[in-house]
């Protein structure tokens, strides 16, 4: 696995360098809101990736219900940590682009509410894995990792089901000019991969972790 | 590893800020009428070369202040962005530290126990 990791390691960040290179030195600037607009290629690929991070966590949970293997646990807190740390992002650019383009740190219109949801719930799972120990924590962190994320549909749709707020259609990425448009699937295949990365390297941080808790445990119960 | 990864952020916030500053000059013509209108408003001309030369001046001004504020929130969310990935690998690389530690200081403890078996 180190060998995957780093290989993916240099080419995430090969790609981070091209990627900030087409957002800076190649999209076209917006003819609306002018240069605050390059924070929707980081801003928009973040919140897509934890989507794909929380699914991660979502099927892994299931998995480990299904199969009750410790390897499918860490694989969904590994994938939560990461989700947790793409929606952070996501808060936080989204009301420093909104202040600038509309005047407004925060609204309480239903995507952004319901990503602040998602974030807390996910934020809920940790404390719950905090909290709890053995079996426990493994099986209620992933009954609650399987109802988190039954929002993520709600925070995507939320545009199209209300029909409000400072979110435009969901189909406004795709009419911009084409340099945009490349420039935002090259990000969000970077940020993927990023998020792929990361959370390998969360994974085999926690199966070393375990591995030594294990250890630790047979041989100290032997010599006592 | 981790210090390489740290380098390598550290050098992509460089690289995304030179990039930032050299975010060319953009102007629409609205922008520039609206203002352009601003400013004569602000000014109350009556036609007088020396009035318009202030106005726009003055409008020359507010182009350059509302650039620099957008300029400002694009670096900001950026900033916030890779501040928010450079604290989680900082984190990441204190576990593995602190792992580390416990690894070697379980390897010792295990070897001691061993050689009071032995003995």
């Amino acid at each position: 696995m180190g060998k995957v990791i780093t290989i993916l390691a240099v080419v995430t960040f090969i790609l981070l360098f091209c990627s900030i290179y087409l957002i800076f030195g190649y999209a076209h600037i917006e003819k609306t809101m002018l240069e605050v607009q390059k924070i929707f290629y980081f801003h928009v690929s973040s919140a897509l990736t934890l989507f794909v991070a929380f699914g991660i966590n979502f099927v892994f949970s299931i998995t480990y219900l299904i199969n009750r293997k410790s390897n499918y646990d860490l694989l969904a807190a590994s994938a939560a940590e990461i989700g947790l740390v793409f929606c952070t992002i996501t808060l936080l650019s989204g009301p420093i682009w909104a202040r600038s383009a509309w005047d407004t740190w925060w609204s309480w219109e239903p995507r952004l509410t319901s990503t602040l949801i998602l974030w807390l719930m996910y934020v809920g799972y940790f404390i719950l894995r905090s909290a709890l120990d053995g079996d426990n924590k493994k099986t209620y962190s992933a009954v609650l990792g399987i109802i988190a994320y039954l929002d993520a549909p709600i925070v995507y749709y939320a545009v199209d089901i209300w029909q409000e707020g400072l979110h435009p259609d969901r189909a406004t990425k795709w009419k911009q000019a084409f340099s945009m448009k490349f420039t935002w699937m090259f990000t969000l295949l970077t940020f993927i991969l990023l998020c792929v990365l990361l959370i390998l390297v969360q994974y085999k941080q926690k199966k070393s972790e375990e591995q030594h808790e294990i250890i630790r445990q047979k041989h100290f119960g032997k010599v006592l | 590893m981790m210090k390489i990864v740290i380098i390598v952020c550290g050098l992509i916030v460089l690289v995304l800020f030179v990039f930032v500053v050299r975010v060319p000059v953009s102007l629409t013509i609205d922008e520039v009428s609206e203002a352009v209108s601003d400013a004569i408003s602000k000014s109350n001309i009556s036609v007088d070369e020396d009035i318009v030369e202030q106005s726009v001046l003055q409008t020359v001004e507010i182009l350059e202040k509302r650039q620099s504020k957008r300029i400002r929130y694009l670096a900001s969310a950026y900033f916030v962005i890779w501040l928010v990935f450079m604290l989680y690998v900082v984190r990441v690389v204190q576990q593995q530290r602190k792992l580390d530690q416990r690894l070697s200081q379980l390897e010792q403890d295990t070897s001691g126990s061993q050689s009071e078996h032995i003995g």
